[in-house]
């Protein structure tokens, strides 16, 4: 993984000495509450519901042993023992102290972590896809592009107070784990003219109220052009966009108003006019990456003969470990290796959340068989990406003493949700209590695992944080008349091609959302043409009317 | 008396805004529209108010003469005046004076500083002394600018 060198420990170093001085002045009154929220939002510092929230960037996913263990230890000394992690890859901390933040912030430079950008009108963490790296399906690994994009964007001295967010996502493989098409910009590392790397740069794609699918803007970028040419789609976006709406102020309202053609034509004439003073991106600099992310140092080893094989090694128990195998483990594409996803969707526990202890205990796993290194994924689970195949019987036991090794992953209790409004100040109805339901209500893991791969997605508010749009099934929680109502879609896809959800019906109140869900399911099951078909392909065959008619058939409930 | 900070000095200003009297010496700002259409005081060297509408591309046209261009931050937050000085300097090679004026506080200093204003007219309640050490929060940066101290391209060893 990158190691920062002095620049980067530096700039580090100096930004909490920066933010320690803006508390200070915000808590002896010097800033107002206004002026203080800006300068604090950049830094992940939000003021929640009950106490603030502290957001912390973990670029592209990637975490050292060394990393987890400071973010345990973060949570034990200034938390109540757990953090959360996001739908970005980042990870939250619910109940910091304001006045204790800048000394979180220098704890996390220690181990060349921070929250810059984590918030605020800006450049947001760069997010990528959570197998870079070991994914049979890409291209070449994003990271190094990711590192440099994640530089290029920090404490960008003119992009720093932007219209909106601005969220950028890279991705080297067709099946896009990054939801690149739901990104303020897109980048798609593509093979050029004799193979050379460059990318695809998409534009204008989000969530949030108004979701909309990124377009194509440049079919192929060359490599040494890319942030010459983010820099051009960055200034056309920061003198254009909408500043006098916050909910028409990302770019993919800019898209949109001006057209995709007018939008991409404004980018190649700034691309073209700055060319000369713009930032190339040498080939020395990409290879000096490189060598930051090249492969472990992995043994040849032979692919262990199968999962029961493995499962010979241990007394009994042979079941768990051969659904755990299955369901939360991944072809790797070195000989006699495993990827490993390690399960934040326990029963009863908010999807993200976990403990101190199990934050030790998974760094001590990832140094013993994975190399030292943990990656978090969008669908806020954990990833153990390089683990010996010979290792994966203890690495079950472990992690299932953990309540780590729940066998649900890429299933319908492998669902993403936002912090809702258990938490959450913007939300208008709770997430993580629907999650809940849910899973009580679809405990049996063989009728999960009839049911194939299913993403359930929940946001408490249209900020939609829970992505919810792009869930096969989305729910969506509503304020009506002080109660908590839920509005779902169905149909939606962050893999490339992305699909946005098609609203059901009238929304459903609270204790209804898992009836509801069962009829969705009653509906796949019964129509699927076998058990290949995917819920997400039996929508999109025969469309969402059979499911409407279930739901809404004798429910007088609904509104 | 309005004090500003330019090239890290804390200095009383000699400019005068519309419906502000004029002393001795001090010279008076018109809008940049003004100016380019002529209508506004077209002997001496001019000083120039941007607002975050206002296109550089038309003014490039007309930077003769002018010795002043300030631009203005209406709220917090603003921050289209951070690629118009960027396109003012780089672009269009003013070489002038170019003020940051309006919503600003110590904390976009380094920000501003780095795109080409070498003058801060900051909010009143800001503390001008603490402001200037604001100007050293950081020693590094990983983006080229007037003031950046390492290159990204640089970097490569």
């Amino acid at each position: 993984m990158y190691r920062y060198d002095q620049i980067d420990q530096t700039l580090v170093d100096e930004r909490v000495a920066q933010f320690r001085d803006q508390t200070q002045r915000f808590l002896s009154g010097a800033l107002t509450e206004e002026e203080f929220k800006l300068l604090r939002l950049r830094n992940g510092l939000y003021i929640q519901r009950f106490a603030p929230m502290l957001r912390i960037s973990v670029p592209y996913g990637l975490l050292s042993s060394r990393q987890l263990r400071m973010l345990a230890q973060i949570a034990r000394r200034y938390d109540r023992g757990y953090g959360h992690f996001t739908t970005r890859q980042n990870i939250q901390f619910n109940w910091p102290k304001l006045e204790q933040v800048p000394d979180i912030l220098a704890d996390l430079a220690t181990v060349e972590m921070h929250a810059i950008q984590t918030s605020g009108n800006c450049i947001r963490n760069i997010t990528s896809d959570h197998l870079a790296g070991v994914a049979a399906d890409e291209l070449a690994d994003p990271r190094p592009y990711c590192e440099i994009i994640r530089q290029w964007a920090t404490l960008h001295p003119e992009f720093s107070y932007l219209p909106r967010k601005f969220k950028i996502a890279v991705t080297a493989s067709a099946g896009d784990r990054a939801a690149s098409e739901v990104h303020d910009v897109g980048v798609r590392l593509k093979a050029g003219p004799h193979g050379a790397i460059g990318f695809e740069i998409l534009a204008g794609g989000g969530l949030g109220r108004t979701p909309i699918i990124g377009q194509v803007i440049r079919e192929y970028l060359p490599q040494s052009d890319l942030l010459a040419y983010l820099e051009a789609v960055l200034r056309v976006y920061n003198r254009h966009g909408r500043r006098d709406n916050i909910h028409k102020a990302r770019i993919k309202i800019l898209v949109r108003a001006l057209g995709v053609q007018e939008f991409r034509r404004q980018v190649e004439a700034e691309f073209e006019a700055a060319r000369e003073l713009a930032p190339r991106l040498l080939e020395a600099e990409v290879e000096r990456m490189r060598a930051f992310f090249a492969p472990p140092p992995y043994e040849t080893l032979a692919d262990v003969a199968d999962a029961a094989g493995n499962a010979g090694l241990l007394s009994g128990a042979r079941a768990p470990y051969e659904a755990w195998y299955r369901y939360n483990t991944r072809a790797h594409r070195v000989p006699g290796y495993r990827i490993v996803f390690v399960s934040l969707k326990k029963h009863g526990e908010a999807p993200g959340d976990i403990t101190a202890a199990q934050m030790d205990a998974l760094a001590d796993l990832a140094d013993r068989h994975s190399f030292g290194l943990i990656r978090a994924t969008h669908d806020q689970n954990l990833v153990l990406a390089d683990v010996p195949q010979r290792a994966l019987p203890e690495v079950w036991k472990t992690l299932e003493s953990l309540e780590l090794a729940t066998p649900n992953i890429g299933t319908l209790t492998d669902m993403i949700c936002c912090p809702g409004l258990d938490f959450c100040s913007l939300a208008n109805a709770g997430a993580i209590p629907i999650a809940k339901q849910i899973h009580a209500r679809f405990d049996d893991l063989d009728y999960l695992y009839d049911l194939g791969p299913i993403e359930i997605k929940i946001s408490g508010c249209m900020n939609a944080c829970g992505h919810h749009h792009i869930g096969h099934i989305g729910i969506l929680g509503v304020d009506k008349h002080g109660k908590e109502w839920y509005q779902i879609t169905i149909g939606g896809s962050s893999a490339s091609p992305a699909a946005l959800g098609e609203v059901i019906g009238p929304s459903v109140p609270k204790e209804a959302v898992a009836d509801t869900i069962a009829k969705l399911l009653d509906v796949y099951l019964e129509e699927r043409q076998d058990e290949h078909e995917r819920f997400i392909d039996t929508v999109r065959r025969i469309g969402v009317e059979p499911f409407q008619e279930r739901v809404y058939e004798t429910d007088h409930s609904t509104a | 008396m309005r004090r500003i900070i330019r090239r890290r000095e804390i200095l009383e200003d000699q400019l005068r805004y519309a419906g502000e009297p004029q002393d001795p010496g001090t010279v008076s700002v018109q809008t940049a529209a003004e100016w380019i259409t002529g209508a506004g005081a077209a002997s001496g060297p001019a000083a120039l108010l941007l607002t975050a509408t206002d296109e550089v591309e038309t003014l490039a046209r007309h930077l003769q003469g002018v010795r002043w261009i300030v631009i203005e931050f209406a709220k917090v937050g603003e921050g289209r005046g951070y690629s118009q000085a960027r396109l003012l300097r780089q672009r269009y090679g003013y070489a002038h004076e170019l003020r940051a004026r309006g919503a600003l506080k110590r904390d976009q200093l380094v920000f501003l500083a780095r795109c080409g204003f070498d003058a801060f007219d900051l909010d009143p309640a800001e503390d001008l002394d603490a402001s200037l050490g604001a100007l050293d929060t950081f020693t590094v940066a990983y983006q080229g600018g007037d003031e950046a101290l390492v290159q990204l391209r640089h970097r490569a060893t």
